[in-house]
């Protein structure tokens, strides 16, 4: 991860993925950090590489799959899905998440008011 | 948890698999960079600036490359193997070092693995019953007799009465060794074991690996001709007979049905029964109180162990018990007053051996520290050369901490490899450790290697590794890439950090050997003035024969002294032999037949009693063995039967302080005779050993009084021979096989062996802890050695120059003997000072000399400056012999 750069939690990052994988259904890593640079509107601004450490981790507990195939311009690239305890994770994660934001979100706007 | 398995299972696939995966990952991210491209270059970039820009924001290849690697394999296994691999080869290359490292590390290892083993047997495994904590060994105390013999074993009525009126206690048991003989046959053999409580086994929580345990009503007079044997005994004499349950075996002539065997587990500490028995073969019961044993205050012969009630504290049931001896005083109306105590199980049984095990792992314990200051010193030595290794590794990429580990790894390989070694030592040697031991040492039949001593092994040689590689391990991981790189480096002065490091672990040392020197040498000195304190009778050319004449036969005073009459004609006879005897109980052999003995008049004050050993001997006992006649006269025939007595120097001078006793009456009080007439005064003999100071002894004539004591069933025959004892031993084995194979012939051996055998223990502890010391003093030698002889190496230049230049050989040798023994002095006075600290630990081993004895101290300090100076001088002398123009040109 370089300067001028938004650091990303790793955690939120391998949300993001899975959340992508689950909308976008199979997709290869540049897609995937393509994908995730246009929902923030290039708000996230990440290291591309950085993706594949959170692919990795992903893929380790079963919660994606990969498989090779071809891309748009006809390259070998491995695309990745979602697995169904992956669906399941995503569920708990996404919920578990809005809830933390949403403490969070109270708790500044409480010390704002101070 | 499941994820983290599934994790730790993809790492190890990715890890076996990982040239694979690497490439996989090559080409996933070849196709990420072209896409990138390609859309660069559909913004309208030209296909250089968009690749370039693709670079960019993908990252560095090698390093989304080594992270994949890190992410996918087992990085941390991987850099082990590689850090194992490299230590291999650095130990492999270094043969002559890692020989001697792992030489000294297996014995320093071993030596404490071994003393651990039986530290751990003896004192740190708990007893094997049930909630021993609850366990108390009960002892009586007559407070008029204190002043002789404090603490009195049990006593069975009294015993029978705390039974029958104490609550405090869940149950009780009574024991007495017992020796009996065993026959039917071949050869009469004699054998040990226990006559019990039925309940004993039930109260220690054990139970019969076969057969049953014994029932309540055979603890009645009569029901008791039944035994349990124990494991070993059962293997050696049966076989390990499944069907030996019901056979019949005879003990003592008496028929016994065999109802059980004991597991293999079970132990009996042997030292609470008798400290003589060296094994226990079988188990009996009770079977009531004997004609003998009926007396209230008497016959305190038995080991009487109590388990507490559930919540009953100790102090509850001994105020609860002192009731019930005040009223058991009252009853048996002799004019003195009973109490008790109640000791904790494990202590009364391991107490006596904590202090001098935990001395001996100490000892060691500074052995193995001296073992690891010595390798840090050598691998110190090292370090300047493998700086330069270092440094380049640090140049390209290798972080201090990568550095620390690599060498940690070598010093932590080492310390394994000699920890293997030294645990397959201590393996060997623990087996001769128990043999050696004195047979007093409580609990050695459960000493052994087991899973705690391993463990102990395992983490001991971890902790050496550390400790000797942490110190030169992060003196090179420090290395300066400059400074190591420059040209010549190996011949600059080290330095002064180093060297002060190098110096004060030799301080270390030297310290260490001088206080376990001084510590030996306080024990050896004792030892030997232990071995010059005179027994008070001659020791060389006496052998003694100690028989037990089993009841069948022998019931009658007259039969037993017929035997002894028999035996000792026909020896007078045999050639070689210039006199004979016979004792109740050898000296050095301990206590036995302790009665009062008082001046007429005397009786109703027991206060005023004295106590005494009483022996019964035959006429010429005294000149056999060697116990000279002070005044008055020895037994001859005439006096068998007659009330006369002998007693020894110190009783005389006790009981008729300023007079001759020869002539005079006293109370003696075994046999119940009140006036006896002392015929003779004797020199003092050590009674329980030659450390104790003599007792008061009372000898009287065999068959005295009528019934008791008699001729005895138990006694010693002595013969002092013109020769060599053993010459005559196969002769006194066969008359008294001759005159009747019955009778067992227990122990027959030369009173040397009986004196040595008193010294048995300290001998060990001694022989041990001299050993430690002298391991210690050969270290410490070879650590200042080893320090001067690198330091001197260092400065041939400098010393070249200083010789070339017009320094004397003798000043220069001045110069570095100064150096090198400034760190040993200070050694030395610290050293003196722990010894001085120590001394008073081990106080109560020492016999003869005071802790702070001038002469240990002096001694052990001259020899370690005469051992240092010499280690230091060698080095020295070989340098300045060479020529200087020799050492300059090897610049």
């Amino acid at each position: 991860m370089g300067e001028g750069k938004s650091e990303i939690l790793q955690g939120t990052l391998d949300l993001m993925v899975l959340k992508t994988l689950e909308a976008m259904g199979p997709l290869h890593g540049y897609g995937i950090a393509r994908r995730i640079e246009q929902i923030s509107e290039e708000a996230l601004q990440i290291n591309q590489g950085t993706i594949y450490a959170s692919l990795v981790r992903l893929m380790q507990r079963g919660w994606i799959s990969g498989a090779w195939g071809a891309s748009e311009n006809n390259r070998k690239a491995k695309f990745y899905s979602i697995t169904k305890s992956g669906r399941k994770r995503l569920a708990a994660e996404a919920e578990n998440w809005e809830r933390i934001s949403g403490v969070i979100g109270r708790v500044l706007r409480i010390a704002e008011r101070g | 948890m499941w994820a983290w398995t599934k994790v730790l299972a993809s790492r190890i696939g990715g890890w076996l698999g990982m040239r694979r995966v690497d490439e996989e990952f090559r080409q996933e991210l070849d196709a990420h960079l072209e896409l990138l491209t390609e859309e660069n270059v559909r913004r309208g970039m030209n296909r250089e600036e968009a690749r370039r820009a693709a670079r960019l924001k993908l990252g560095g290849a090698t390093q989304l490359r080594e992270a994949n690697r890190e992410l996918r394999g087992l990085p941390l296994l991987e850099t082990l193997v590689r850090d194992v691999r490299f230590a291999f080869r650095m130990l492999r290359k270094n043969l002559s070092f890692t020989a001697i490292a792992v030489m000294t590390l297996a014995l320093g290892i071993g030596a404490n693995t071994a003393i651990f083993s039986l530290v751990n047997g003896v004192l740190l495994r708990p007893l094997s019953y049930r909630q021993p904590e609850r366990l108390y060994v009960i002892r009586e105390i007559v407070p008029q007799w204190a002043k002789s013999v404090p603490l009195l074993a049990a006593n069975l009525p009294d015993f029978q009465i705390w039974q029958k009126e104490c609550r405090s206690f869940e149950q009780l048991s009574l024991a007495e060794a017992l020796e009996v003989d065993l026959s039917g046959a071949g050869e009469a053999d004699e054998i040990y074991g226990m006559r019990a409580s039925a309940n004993l086994l039930d109260l220690l929580g054990q139970s019969p690996a076969l057969g049953r345990t014994f029932l309540a009503d055979e603890d009645q007079a009569g029901h008791d001709r039944v035994v349990i044997l124990t494991d070993g005994f059962w293997r050696s004499r049966f076989h390990g007979d499944p069907e030996i349950i019901g056979r019949t075996i005879t003990l003592d002539g008496e028929p016994h049905v065999v109802v059980g065997v004991l597991p293999a587990s079970f132990h009996f500490p042997k030292t609470i029964a008798s400290n003589t028995f060296e094994r226990i073969d079988f188990l009996k019961p009770l079977g009531g109180a004997r004609f003998y044993e009926q007396d209230l205050i008497g016959e305190f012969d038995f080991v009487a162990i109590g388990r507490l009630k559930e919540g009953v504290t100790a102090a509850q049931a001994l105020s609860e018990l002192n009731i019930v001896q005040a009223a058991i005083a009252k009853q048996a109306n002799e004019n003195v007053d009973l109490s008790a105590v109640l000791l904790p199980l494990e202590p009364e049984i391991v107490g006596p051996a904590r202090k001098g095990l935990v001395l001996l792992l100490a000892a060691v314990g500074a052995v193995l520290l001296m073992v690891c200051v010595n390798l840090a010193n050598l691998l110190l030595a090292r370090a300047p050369s493998r700086m330069r290794e270092a440094a380049i590794r640090n140049a390209l990429g290798a972080g201090p901490r990568r550095l620390l580990r690599q060498m940690l790894t070598e010093s932590f390989l080492l310390a394994l490899i000699g920890g293997a070694c030294g645990t397959t030592l201590a393996y060997l040697g623990v087996r001769a450790l128990v043999d050696s031991a004195p047979i007093d040492l409580p609990r050695l039949d459960e000493v052994s290697t087991d899973g705690r001593v391993l463990c102990f092994a395992v983490v001991l040689s971890g902790l050496v590794g550390c400790l000797f590689g942490i110190l030169p391990a992060s003196r090179v991981s420090r290395a300066d890439p400059q400074e190591a790189l420059k040209a010549g480096a190996t011949t600059t002065t080290e330095g002064q950090h180093a060297r002060q490091i190098r110096q004060s672990l030799i301080g270390v040392e030297v310290g260490l050997c001088t206080a376990l020197l001084i510590l030996a040498g306080l024990l050896v000195s004792s030892l030997f003035h232990v071995i010059r304190v005179s027994p008070g009778f001659g020791v060389e050319h006496v052998l003694a024969a100690s028989v037990d004449l089993p009841p069948q036969g022998y019931a009658q005073v007259d039969a037993r002294a017929h035997f002894y009459d028999r035996i000792l004609r026909e020896l007078q006879t045999t050639p070689g032999v210039e006199s004979v005897g016979w004792v109740t109980l050898l000296p050095l052999e301990g206590q036995g037949s302790v009665t009062g003995i008082s001046l007429p008049g005397a009786q109703d004050r027991p206060n005023e009693a004295l106590h005494a050993n009483y022996r019964a001997v035959s006429g010429d006992y005294f000149r056999t063995m060697g116990i000279p006649l002070v005044e008055g006269r020895f037994f001859n025939d005439n006096d068998r039967g007659k009330r006369v007595v002998i007693v020894s120097r110190g009783l005389a001078a006790r009981l008729w302080p300023g007079t001759s006793p020869v002539g005079r009456k006293c109370v003696a009080e075994w046999g119940q005779l009140r006036d006896s007439e002392v015929i003779g005064v004797v020199g003092d003999i050590r009674t329980i050993s030659l450390e104790a100071p003599p007792l008061p002894m009372v000898y009287v004539p065999d068959s005295y009084g009528q019934e008791t004591p008699g001729a005895p069933g138990f006694a010693s025959i002595v013969v002092r021979t013109a020769g060599d004892p053993d010459a005559v031993a196969g002769s006194v084995r066969s008359i008294i096989q001759n005159a009747d194979p019955n009778v067992p012939i227990v122990a027959l051996r030369p009173m040397t062996e009986v004196v040595s055998q008193t010294l048995e223990a300290r001998r060990f502890q001694t022989i041990l802890a001299g050993l430690f010391a002298a391991c210690a003093l050969l270290l410490a030698s070879l650590g200042v050695y080893g320090v001067v002889s690198y330091n001197v190496e260092r400065r041939s230049i400098e010393l070249g120059i200083r010789l070339v230049l017009g320094a004397g050989y003798g000043k220069l040798l001045g110069l570095i003997l100064r150096q090198g023994m400034v760190p040993v002095a200070l050694g030395l006075a610290g050293g003196i000072v722990v010894a001085a600290a120590g001394a008073r630990f081990i106080q109560t081993f020492l016999f003869g000399v005071g802790a702070f004895d001038p002469l240990t101290f002096a001694g052990v300090a001259a020899i370690v400056t005469a051992v240092a100076a010499a280690a230091c001088y060698l080095p020295a002398r070989r340098t300045l012999r060479l020529d200087p123009m020799a050492a300059l040109r090897y610049e």
